[in-house]
């Protein structure tokens, strides 16, 4: 498998990226998918995000070798994808799309999906087993794919785009259409697969869920990048738009009339209940330093302290309406 | 100023009556087939013979006003004898129907083409994306469902057999100027709209059910081709055997040898060709005859009711009444032998219409119920 | 952060291990099972049922027709001109088509497969199931014409064996020529119909050059070549075969303006591979769209 050494390693043991996007554009007809995205994914686990019709799918596509980039080129390990099966052996995919050959068992689909990856009998067999142990579909392996409920389906293609055992692994929206104990269950998956070494890239438009899985993430926007790295370095690079904290107090218009006096302050609004109140500042981390002391000295009681904005959605919502 | 509310409003006027919910379906489906290319070349050239039958509509009329535009027309209509030139009036009726005959008989070919443009995507595609529920989610029964589906061929076929029946007969009566040509050729009219609409319903709820029977529409077009082209082929090759060997009975009975041997070889060349000559008229009447007899055989002969279109067409032949027509044409000609002859080759099968009425009858009722079957209500979709 | 290894860079020339055998027999057996479950087998068998169940019926309504007769009309007309053409243009068109709309195709190129490898094993799976149809129900055929008739001394089994071989020449021929078109064209049933009724059906009845562009044309010159259709008529021996299929006997008795048996399924065989290897050539080309649709 791609885990054991794969023949004669070239260069310096350092950090490379596993995939590698180098001004790559894709159009469809007059529609473009991809815009000159160059991009560097690094090993570990990757949020991909984006809304509907960004161009997750297509990165995705580009990367596992079945579309041709319009412009630019796509490496993976290294080597280019396009008409390169044998890369095949090293990535695993898990497509978006419901689609199954129903009339096949779920041990039926990974085996041939495990022969297909070039295993022998014996190894096909053991691959199969096991990975149906870690997806928890042992239970339900000799019924019919059509019988299926949303999740075990999404299980299954997890399973079949891990059961060759590859190294790096795309999953594309694979929560979509799940309930939330499946969707906890596939996280739990894709966390495990992560701290076993594996590389994944996880594309979802739904924000928390990559926040809870990642904290490193690329984000689209209609074919162009928008931004990559942590969520937090993303926050903080974002200086146009001040950080909201909201302050949890009673006596909160007080708390506003003596924080309205400090030069790092730029707004103050009155949240409804008359209980909180949400400060916009370009300093957070001074903000935070400061609270405590006018606390003390004020004798104000502040009840609770959160960033309204330091998650996804907000980095999200920015860079989209920019 | 007031300020309007930007977001869902309900509406509030008037809803459409039920009875015209499947309008909705029908609209949907024909601008579908519409953006089909090869549809729209179909129906383009589908619309040629119709132009042909205007042509002969129109230059009749002519005759019958003794245009000499008419008169250079005709003159390369072989088909037609001088009787029928000369009293045009008198054999209006029959030409219209003969016209009509030959118009509804291409038409039929283009409508099945156009049924397999159109038909298989109509309920299989609906069942692959499973749209059912989207349908009967809303207050529309599964009988609008299937009018609506149903009224997508009509308005196709319509286009092409009934629409250019009647614009044919406007202009064939604008330019004979004559009253009376209405109470001569208006059931021609009412025949051929009524063939147009038997063809639509016919093959219109066969196509639907072939289509409720599979998600992937190309087995449907191959059922569909099957039943078109394969059942034309299994009744003709019946047919060709059946009759081979009543035309070898007949030739078995030539009295005269066929010339050959070394004996006929050594023959002086007048001789020969005296002897090949007694052997072709010898064969010549028996074919004759056998063709004649064919007529009266095909009073009992089952097996065009194999093909789908042979039954269409007699339906049509029946409706138009052109059997008739040639039984009239065929008096022109003083000799018994040669109205005979005429006849046997012009004249459709014999067998009663009825029979083809019974097949065509069955299948529209073997359809509706594969149709109930397969589209389930939504209470009893998976 | 993420704490898995870093990765060094693989080696480019050390990952080409090659066509794997074992994913290409999985594929094709795959293939195989593809083709067993469904119901498009039942289709196809009953369609190849019909020259049976034809021979049947007129075996019992019209007496004394010879068997080199119905033999003719069914087994090399019928078959042949509608049968074999018909069933290899649903197989070979929906090999990758079926695929790619059921949007399954995403697992198959996934894999260490080339495109092209993944054509042919798909090909040689529909080429399987088309070529055992055909002979089964080409002797079935057979069986239906002759059981409990006159032979007139002939060796019916190997008229069969021969007719059967002759059919699934044939049906391989156009399973690669479908498969091709398949991949070229979007709508492959209506210009595969297209192409039987014109090509097929009309210009191969035509004295002219453009039937050495057909396949029936030398399907028609082997089993012309191989088997003979001569029936006693009123007029005389009869040659169905040369009349059907518009070969000049009384000029050229030995139809030496023709190809010969050997050039026919040289030229046959030969065409076969190459519209199979321009075909996995296209492949291994092509995007396959799975989520978004085709142009045109």
């Amino acid at each position: 498998m791609c885990s054991e050494p794969f023949g004669k390693i070239a260069g310096p043991a350092e950090v490379r990226p596993i995939v590698a996007f180098h001004e790559v554009s894709k159009w469809y007809g007059n529609v473009i998918g991809l815009n000159k995205l160059t991009i560097q994914i690094p090993a570990g686990v990757t949020g991909l995000l984006g809304p509907n019709g960004a161009g997750k799918s297509t990165l995705l596509q580009l990367a596992t070798g079945q579309l041709y980039p319009s412009q630019g080129t796509v490496r993976v390990l290294g080597q280019p994808v396009w008409n390169n099966p044998s890369l095949n052996r090293c990535i695993g995919l898990c497509p978006e799309q419901d689609a199954f050959y129903e009339w096949m068992t779920g041990w039926d689909f990974l085996y041939t999906s495990a022969r297909l990856g070039g295993l022998s009998r014996p190894d096909a067999r053991d691959a199969t087993g096991r990975t149906l142990d870690a997806v928890g579909m042992t239970t339900h392996k000799g019924r019919a794919i059509r019988g299926y409920s949303k999740g075990m389906r999404q299980r299954i293609k997890i399973a079949q785009a891990l059961v060759h055992g590859p190294q790096v692994l795309f999953l594309d929206e694979p929560m979509a259409g799940t309930d939330p104990v499946a969707r906890r269950a596939l996280m739990d998956i894709i966390q495990r697969l992560g701290s076993e070494g594996k590389s994944v890239v996880v594309s979802s438009h739904v924000l928390h869920e990559v926040q809870s899985l990642t904290p490193n993430i690329i984000l689209l926007n209609r074919g162009r990048l928008l931004a990559e790295g942590q969520v937090r370095q993303i926050r903080d690079l974002i200086d146009k738009h001040p950080h909201h904290i909201v302050l949890v107090c009673d006596a909160s218009r007080k708390l506003a009339s003596r924080l309205v006096s400090w030069d790092d302050v730029e707004g103050i609004r009155m949240l409804p209940g008359g209980k909180a109140l949400m400060v916009e500042t370009r300093s957070p981390d001074a903000f935070y330093g400061r609270l405590p002391q006018l606390s003390f000295e004020d004798g104000t009681e502040i009840k609770e302290v959160y960033s309204d904005d330091d998650n996804l959605e907000a980095v999200f919502k920015y860079l989209v309406n920019k | 100023m007031p300020i309007f509310d930007q977001g869902y409003q309900h509406w509030s006027g008037q809803m459409s009556g039920r009875a015209w919910r499947w309008l909705a379906v029908t609209r949907q489906g024909i601008r579908g087939g519409l953006k089909n290319r090869f549809l729209r070349y179909v129906l383009f050239a589908a619309w040629v013979p119709a132009l042909a039958l205007v042509l002969m509509l129109c230059m009749w009329g002519l005759l019958e006003r003794r245009s000499s535009l008419a008169s250079t027309f005709i003159q390369y209509m072989s088909l037609l004898q001088p009787g029928v030139v000369a009293d045009p009036q008198h054999y209006r009726a029959d030409i219209w129907r003969l016209s009509y005959g030959y118009f509804l008989q291409i038409e039929l070919r283009f409508s099945m083409v156009l049924i397999l443009l159109v038909g298989p995507n109509l309920i299989s595609q609906d069942l692959r994306f499973n749209a059912l529920p989207l349908y009967f989610s809303r207050p529309l029964r599964r009988i609008d469902y299937f009018l609506g589906k149903l009224g997508v061929i009509l308005a196709f076929l319509g286009m092409v057999v009934i629409v250019p029946s009647i614009v044919a007969y406007v202009l064939g009566l604008l330019f004979s100027l004559d009253i009376t040509i209405v109470r001569d050729t208006f059931a021609i009219l009412l025949a051929s709209v009524a063939y147009g609409l038997i063809i639509a319903f016919s093959a219109g709820l066969l196509i639907l059910a072939l289509s409720a029977m599979s998600r992937n529409s190309r087995y449907v077009a191959l059922c569909w081709v099957a039943i078109w082209l394969i059942s034309g082929i299994v009744g003709t090759v019946l047919q060709a055997v059946d009759s081979q060997q009543r035309r070898y009975a007949y030739y078995s009975q030539i009295s005269v040898a066929r010339p050959n041997g070394r004996d006929f070889d050594n023959l002086p060349r007048a001789e020969r060709d005296k002897q090949w000559r007694a052997y072709r008229q010898a064969r010549e009447k028996a074919t004759e005859e056998y063709r004649i007899a064919e007529l009266g055989f095909s009073a009992h002969d089952w097996r065009p009711l194999v093909s789908y279109t042979a039954n269409l067409s007699r339906l049509g032949q029946q409706l138009l009444g052109t059997d008739q027509t040639w039984k009239k044409l065929s008096l022109l000609d003083p000799d018994q032998n040669a109205r005979d002859l005429l006849l046997a080759t012009y004249m459709g099968p014999q067998y009663p219409w009825y029979w083809s009425a019974g097949v065509l009858t069955g299948l529209f009722g073997l359809s509706a119920c594969v149709l109930n079957l397969s589209v389930k209500s939504l209470d009893r979709l998976k | 952060m993420n704490s898995a290894p870093a990765l060094a860079q693989i080696d480019p020339s050390s990952t080409g291990r090659g066509l794997s055998l074992t994913a290409l027999w999985t594929l094709y057996s795959f293939s195989l099972r593809q083709h067993r479950h469904g119901k498009r087998w039942i289709i196809m068998a009953a369609l190849m049922l019909l020259p049976a169940g034809l021979a049947l019926l007129v075996r019992n309504t019209a007496h004394n027709v010879p068997g080199v007769a119905l033999e003719f009309v069914f087994a090399f007309m019928f078959i042949p001109q509608a049968l074999l053409p018909l069933v290899a243009l649903i197989y070979a068109s929906g090999m990758i088509q079926d695929e790619q709309e059921e949007q399954t195709i995403t697992y198959l190129l996934i894999r260490p497969i080339p495109k092209w490898a993944l054509y042919v094993m798909k090909l040689l799976a529909t080429l399987t199931v088309a070529v055992v149809l055909t002979v089964v129900f080409t002797s079935l055929t057979y069986a239906v014409i002759y059981w409990g008739a006159d032979n007139h001394g002939q060796n019916i089994l190997l008229r069969c064996l021969k007719a059967s071989s002759i059919h699934a020449t044939a049906v391989a021929a156009y399973c690669c020529l479908f498969g091709l078109m398949s991949l070229m064209a979007k709508r492959i049933l209506i210009v595969g119909i297209l192409y039987i009724a014109i090509f097929e059906g009309l210009f191969a009845n035509l004295a002219f050059g453009i039937r050495l562009l057909t396949v029936i044309y030398y399907t028609r010159l082997i089993a012309y070549r191989t088997l003979p259709f001569i029936v006693s008529t009123p007029f005389g021996t009869q040659d169905f075969a040369a009349e059907a299929w518009q070969l000049d006997v009384r000029n050229d008795p030995k139809l030496l303006e023709h190809p010969q048996f050997g050039t026919c399924l040289i030229v046959l065989f030969v065409s076969s591979l190459v519209l199979t290897a321009l075909a996995a050539f296209i492949c291994s080309r092509r995007e396959f769209y799975v989520k978004t649709a085709e142009k045109g």
